[in-house]
């Protein structure tokens, strides 16, 4: 057996640990770890807590959907990331690639722009971001090439670029007092609105995708070669990447559908999990999954802590992301060619 | 035959007649001389702001709205003139006007009110040179009102009848801030403004967006740091408990009372939630023009009911006929203050 | 067992590569298939392989149209082991050689106990049990093409197509993988490679096929198809034959 990727494992697993933990307990409304835990004993227990109605209220219907969400999105884009990097066999992809993103964030836009309500517009963007892959798909397989692979990346590059020229003109469009604002803070991300009615169609979709590529890791490294090596192997490569790449859209929608767009996290995190447990996808989709979540939720802590305001997701996981790929494309790096 | 002493006796005529309106020379809020001419009959708003303003002192010269008016809104307004084009707006966020379609629409001056900065003053200066039509840029503040009226009238030649309307506005920001003077620091309340669905969209300190709010002398709960519009957490909001909240959002004013989390805020358990009105343009944060006027007697009676017991329907129907050139009726005006569309 | 075609053509989408071919291989010996750039040996290979489809006539595996196996029966048949290349990920080789097994496995299904004996056997078979562990990026040029050499032999196929596995190898490498590719004809697998030197074909081959064009000059067993005149009509060049009459040995040089 090769070198253990137990102890990567632990590491990963503690940062999920201390991220639940810290994201509970820090925020700006005072609550203390001792709070927290009288407060799950209880729900346990069946007992009433000892602590303010308030402080109960913040835990499960704020800190908690919250603390959820970001764990849930974190995993999401993370798994998603490291399915692409394998697919595309390029570990500078992210899972925007096939524009996913685009057409989410154009869904988002056109649902504002429309003065729809807020459970109509993470709709038209998770159906955005759906959509979009699929024209990215459909276009893609009109296309007769030996590299089916190059073909879906070039037809995202498009299409994306389409798609994000179509969020442009809307934002031209919007009335500049009221609609503008609220794109411009969608378009940046925010776990900031997040409650328990959100949560249900986020981990729907996030479940259902995360568990078909948890399922398919073993075919992951396969995936990885060249298509005509893997057809060779054995491994129907046309219908399972057909199946990948919508279990990763359907995960990269329901994120971006609940908290906008956060860029960087899928890119970053199967780096910083290829580094704890080696490259085998069997290994490395999993620990993204725990790595991710904490990622996200350290970041989101963060996020609503830095400030009185909200610092948008996009731009703190920007802030923290370039000067690490920086550092990760300078040093030495003993996983990648 | 023309002879010269028929000729000089008209021209003599023509240059006596009283009351005749003259070109000028009219220095607009940034220092800069606009030559005005003889004639303005027709202006080009440059945005929102300068068209209301406009409207309201004479309407008769409006070319056009920056985007069309809704049929709601027209209700409240002079029918004819609310109807006029479309013309895109020049300057301030969304800049749609092609300079050609303005030259087309053929005005006499181009008005803009908004803010002084130098952006704008040069945005001013450019347009101008490239069409040849005096540009002039009054300043938008709230605090600016009265001086940007006398400015306006000057322009427009309608020096008499803008003091009707400067005259409002001083005396009713004057009476409002002498009746409020005198409240010590603690009793005055803190107030959130929410905007947006989820309510968690505000104005931070001296943002254009709580002008009016910051007016009336209370706490803006989100001014520990200066700027435009912010996102925040309920959590930090939970943890100001302001007193009033102030929202133009109609989904979140209704669903704000039947929110667990809400409640815990004073200001929703006490039912101090308040929707502004908005036909035909909003009482309190855009556009940002003159009808923010009418939303201080609004906030006044809202935050301090004891010392302004003045009928605000009775104010209502005033201001609108005043600036909006049109009396609204009884339904019309409770169809107003429920803050509806 | 026999990997035939008959009467195949073949080529891509937009253009016919060759036609009129027949090719034959038997598990237990070696064919080699030689030809110059552009001759279509590659698409050949391919289509043999089941990765391309034919454009006329068919190819037979066991008695059974290649089309009508799925991509796992056919792998665990038939085997493929391309030219060795630089890899994206730094897959450790014992991973590279586990995922032979995968045609052994449905899709979701882990490696087996059983699995990774074959792997390590496979290993072993080649000599680079004492690699296991390292990245696939940090060997050589020759270890690769051993690694992958170990992975086909872990799908535990009849037959083994190997595309120029001696292209970027060394001189002591080429002779080495040579000897492995004997070996594989000697404990029962079906073997055919394509190259660019006859002198290859001459010492590991029992059968050699030429193409040129798209169409066979001339195949049959590797003492009379691989001869002066045969070669030099295949490149079109002059190609020199030297024999060491003692030990009855001989090889090509270009002319």
């Amino acid at each position: 057996m090769s070198r253990s990727a137990a102890p990567g494992f632990a590491v990963a697993l503690t940062v999920l640990v201390i991220g639940v933990l810290i994201a509970f307990t820090v925020g700006r409304y005072p609550i203390a770890l001792s709070d927290l835990f009288s407060v799950i004993l209880g729900k346990l227990s069946g007992r009433p807590p000892d602590v303010p109605p308030i402080v109960e209220n913040v835990i499960w219907q704020v800190r908690g959907p919250r603390v959820i969400a970001a764990a849930l999105v974190g995993a999401a884009l993370a798994v998603a990331g490291t399915a692409f990097q394998g697919l595309f066999r390029n570990p500078l992809v992210s899972p925007d690639i096939l524009g996913a993103s685009s057409g989410a964030a154009l869904g988002a836009v056109l649902g504002i722009f429309f003065s729809l309500g807020v459970l109509a517009i993470q709709s038209l963007a998770f159906v955005g971001g759906l959509l979009a892959v699929a024209a990215v798909y459909l276009i893609g397989s009109a296309v007769r090439s030996r590299d089916p692979v190059l073909v879906l990346v070039l037809t995202g590059v498009v299409i994306g670029a389409l798609l994000g020229a179509g969020v442009g003109l809307v934002k031209y469009l919007a009335d500049p007092y009221n609609q503008l604002p609220a794109m411009t803070f969608w378009l940046l991300g925010s776990l900031a609105a997040t409650t328990l009615s959100d949560l249900l169609p986020l981990f729907g979709p996030v479940a259902a995708g995360t568990l078909v590529l948890i399922a398919l890791r073993w075919r992951m490294n396969v995936m990885s070669l060249p298509d005509e090596e893997a057809r060779a192997l054995g491994v129907p490569t046309g219908p399972l990447r057909v199946v990948i790449v919508a279990a990763a859209t359907l995960v990269t929608s329901a994120s971006v559908a609940t908290a906008g767009i956060i860029g960087w996290v899928g890119l970053v995190v199967p780096h910083m999990a290829r580094s704890l447990v080696g490259p085998d996808f069997a290994r490395l989709i999993p620990a993204a999954a725990l790595l991710g979540g904490g990622f996200l939720l350290v970041i989101d802590t963060v996020a609503r802590t830095g400030a009185a305001i909200e610092i948008p997701l996009g731009i703190l996981t920007a802030v923290v992301g370039t000067p690490f790929f920086i550092w990760l494309l300078t040093s030495v790096s003993r996983t990648w060619s | 035959m023309l002879n010269r002493r028929t000729l000089l006796g008209s021209l003599g005529a023509v240059l006596l007649l009283p009351g005749r309106a003259r070109a000028a020379t009219v220095v607009d809020s940034a220092g800069r001389s606009i030559s005005v001419p003889a004639r303005v009959e027709r202006v080009f708003p440059a945005g929102p702001p300068a068209a209301i303003l406009l409207y309201t002192l004479a309407p008769d010269l409006l070319i056009g709205w920056p985007r069309p008016n809704r049929e709601e809104e027209c209700e409240y307004m002079l029918p004819d003139i609310c109807a006029r084009p479309e013309v895109g707006r020049i300057t301030g966020r969304g800049n749609t006007a092609n300079l050609e379609v303005v030259l087309a629409f053929k005005p006499d001056l181009i008005l803009d009110v908004g803010a002084i900065a130098p952006t704008f003053v040069s945005l001013a200066s450019r347009v101008q040179e490239q069409t040849g039509i005096p540009y002039a840029l009054l300043d938008g503040r709230f605090d600016a009102i009265v001086p940007t009226y006398r400015t306006l009238g000057a322009l427009a030649h309608r020096s008499a009848a803008v003091e009707s309307l400067a005259q409002y506005a001083e005396d009713t920001m004057t009476t409002i801030k002498g009746r409020i003077a005198g409240i010590p620091a603690e009793q005055r309340p803190k107030v959130y403004y929410a905007r947006g669905p989820r309510g968690l969209e505000t104005g931070l300190a001296g943002s254009i967006n709580v002008e009016i709010i910051e007016f009336m002398g209370v706490r803006n709960v989100a001014s520990q740091r200066p700027g435009g519009l912010a996102l925040v957490s309920i959590e930090q909001v939970l943890l100001w408990n302001p007193d009033v909240i102030i929202t133009i959002d109609r989904d979140f004013a209704a669903g704000v009372r039947h929110d667990p989390l809400w409640n815990a805020v004073n200001a929703v358990r006490d039912g101090r939630v308040h929707l502004s009105p908005k036909v035909p343009f909003g009482w309190v944060d855009f556009p940002p023009s003159v009808n923010r006027l009418i939303g201080l007697w609004w906030l006044a009676k809202i935050i301090y009911p004891e010392l302004f017991p003045e009928d605000l329907r009775a104010l209502t129907r005033d201001f609108y006929t005043l600036f909006y050139h049109r009396t609204p009726t009884d339904v019309q005006i409770e169809h107003v203050l429920a803050g509806r569309d | 067992m026999k990997l035939e075609a008959h009467s195949l053509a073949i080529g891509y989408s937009d253009r016919l590569v060759g036609r009129d071919l027949d090719v034959v291989l038997a598990t237990g010996e070696v064919l080699a298939l030689l030809g110059p750039n552009g001759s279509g040996k590659t698409t050949l290979l391919k289509t043999l392989l089941g990765l391309l489809v034919p454009k006329a006539g068919e190819v037979r595996l066991d008695d059974r149209r290649l089309g009508s196996y799925d991509s796992r029966e056919r792998a665990r048949l038939v085997a493929y082991v391309p030219q060795s290349h630089q890899a994206t990920f730094a897959f450790t080789v014992e991973t590279i050689v586990l995922m032979g097994r995968t045609a052994h496995g449905n899709l979701f299904s882990r490696p087996t106990v059983s699995d990774r004996a074959v792997a390590a056997r496979s290993l072993e078979r080649f000599g680079i049990a004492h690699l296991r562990d390292r990245p696939y990026t940090m060997i050589s040029g020759g270890e690769r093409q051993l690694a992958l050499l170990a992975r086909a032999l872990a799908q535990e196929p009849r037959f083994i197509v190997l595309d120029e596995p001696t292209a970027s190898l060394d001189f002591g490498n080429q002779g080495k993988v040579m000897r492995e590719i004997r070996s594989l004809a000697a404990s029962g697998h079906g073997v055919l490679f394509t190259t660019h030197d006859p002198n290859h074909a001459l010492r590991a081959a029992d059968r050699a096929y030429l193409l040129r064009d798209g169409s066979r000059i001339a195949d049959g067993p590797v003492s009379s198809v691989l001869t002066c005149e045969q070669l030099t009509a295949l490149y079109g060049a002059t190609v020199e034959q030297v024999t060491d009459a003692s030990a009855g040995t001989s090889a090509f040089l270009p002319g």
